[in-house]
């Protein structure tokens, strides 16, 4: 009986700890006051708290958590690494087109902090990359070709996942239309997504090779079927019947943007921190 | 000689005064920063000063775009930066911050729902001299 009382205690200790803010991401700050959720940087408002963007540069706090694909921690505060246009964010915006890494110091200021997006398609964020040689920038996207360190090939089976949440998300991604730069890290072998991705050409997330024939994530080889939703405008679905095994699924902007981001050669990406 | 020992009296004396007046370097970097949220296009209520805030003992309250704001003074940016936790204290349960702009300490608070996307907020420390 008493131990039934102590097992049923610690579960609902548990319990308490899985539904507590304090479980989301950013509650190692040592100063965490209430129900507050530190973040620094814009980043995406909850739908169920109004949606779009949050304005505020700098550190502050809300009422709601940040989750783990999305953001990071810095200087505990949680510092968004998505991509802002999904969440019709309008300011200025740079392409890239793999994953790489983001200098969270250069962005919004704090200590020195590396941190990596795993977003393996064509995207946005609000800020360049820092001046950092393994960027390179092609068809006014950028390219991380450099040598990926230990730490961003260690953590990326955990938060690859990102990709699972932005695929389905219909908004203007940047097309990219120009080969990759050279040691692209998109084309690195612990860089090639498990799974199989098909798409039709000119959309998504997948990356062209020299004929049109989309390569994604992955071997693809043989006959399949390629399913690609295409944003607005005009919103359409197209179900294609490609070559390649497997299924996948592709979400990509209905136009090329070949968008210069506002203010680009502004302070080479080291945007004044705000602290 | 005696010039000299006057003169010394005249800048004790100054000082003195200085002190007795209270923060007054303070005040008037307050002064400017809410007349920097004005030039900026932000609408500041008056600010009064709040007794025995947790935050500071020389602080000020008002609104800004109908966000409840409070400015602290201190002695240096070292103890404004310090205060910062108590800042968000002051904040509570709401979308706010508490930011440290020299030896002063902004910190405003979102209670009433004015700011859903923070555009006031963060003009509040872009604003800032």
């Amino acid at each position: 009986m008493r131990t039934t009382m102590i097992v049923g205690l610690v579960g609902l200790v548990g319990l308490v700890g899985l539904v507590s803010p304090a479980v989301f991401a950013g509650d190692s700050h040592p100063h965490r006051v209430g129900h507050q959720v530190r973040f620094v940087g814009i980043h995406p408002i909850p739908k169920s708290e109004g949606g779009g963007m949050c304005a505020i540069e700098g550190p502050h706090v809300h009422i709601y958590a940040a989750n783990k694909l999305e953001y990071r921690t810095h200087d505990g505060d949680n510092y968004f690494v998505g991509d802002p246009v999904a969440y019709n964010y309008e300011g200025p915006k740079y392409a890239y087109k793999g994953p790489h890494p983001i200098h969270v110091d250069a962005v919004v200021g704090g200590s020195p902090d590396t941190e990596y997006c795993y977003i393996e398609g064509p995207h946005y964020h609000y800020f360049r990359p820092a001046d950092d040689p393994d960027f390179k920038l092609a068809g006014d996207a950028y390219f991380y070709v450099g040598e990926p360190p230990h730490a961003f090939v260690e953590a990326r089976p955990a938060l690859i996942g990102i990709n699972a949440t932005y695929r389905p998300l219909v908004y203007t991604r940047p097309v990219v239309e120009v080969d990759a730069p050279t040691g692209w890290i998109g084309a690195r072998a612990e860089f090639v997504t498990p799974g199989v991705v098909v798409e039709s050409p000119g959309v998504g997330w997948g990356h062209h090779d020299h004929d049109g024939v989309v390569v994604g994530g992955g071997a693809v080889v043989g006959a399949g079927i390629g399913v690609t939703i295409v944003a607005p405008p005009p919103p359409s679905i197209s179900i294609g019947i490609g070559v390649g095994v497997g299924v996948g699924v592709g979400v990509g902007g209905g136009a090329v943007v070949h968008e210069r981001g506002h203010d680009r050669g502004h302070d080479k990406g080291r945007h004044r921190g705000w602290r | 000689m005696r010039a000299p020992a006057i003169a010394r009296a005249v800048v004790v004396v100054g000082l003195a005064a200085i002190g007795a007046c209270g923060n007054g370097g303070g005040n008037a970097a307050r002064e400017a920063l809410i007349a920097a949220w004005k030039t900026g296009g932000l609408a500041p209520s008056a600010f009064a000063a709040v007794k025995d805030s947790p935050v500071g003992t020389d602080c000020q309250a008002g609104t800004v775009n109908h966000v409840d704001v409070m400015v602290c003074s201190y002695p240096s940016a070292e103890a404004a930066k310090a205060a910062q936790d108590l800042g968000l204290q002051w904040v509570g349960d709401t979308t706010g911050i508490a930011t440290p702009k020299g030896s002063l300490l902004i910190v405003a608070a979102d209670r009433k729902k004015a700011d859903p996307k923070g555009t006031t907020i963060n003009q509040l420390v872009k604003l800032a001299p």
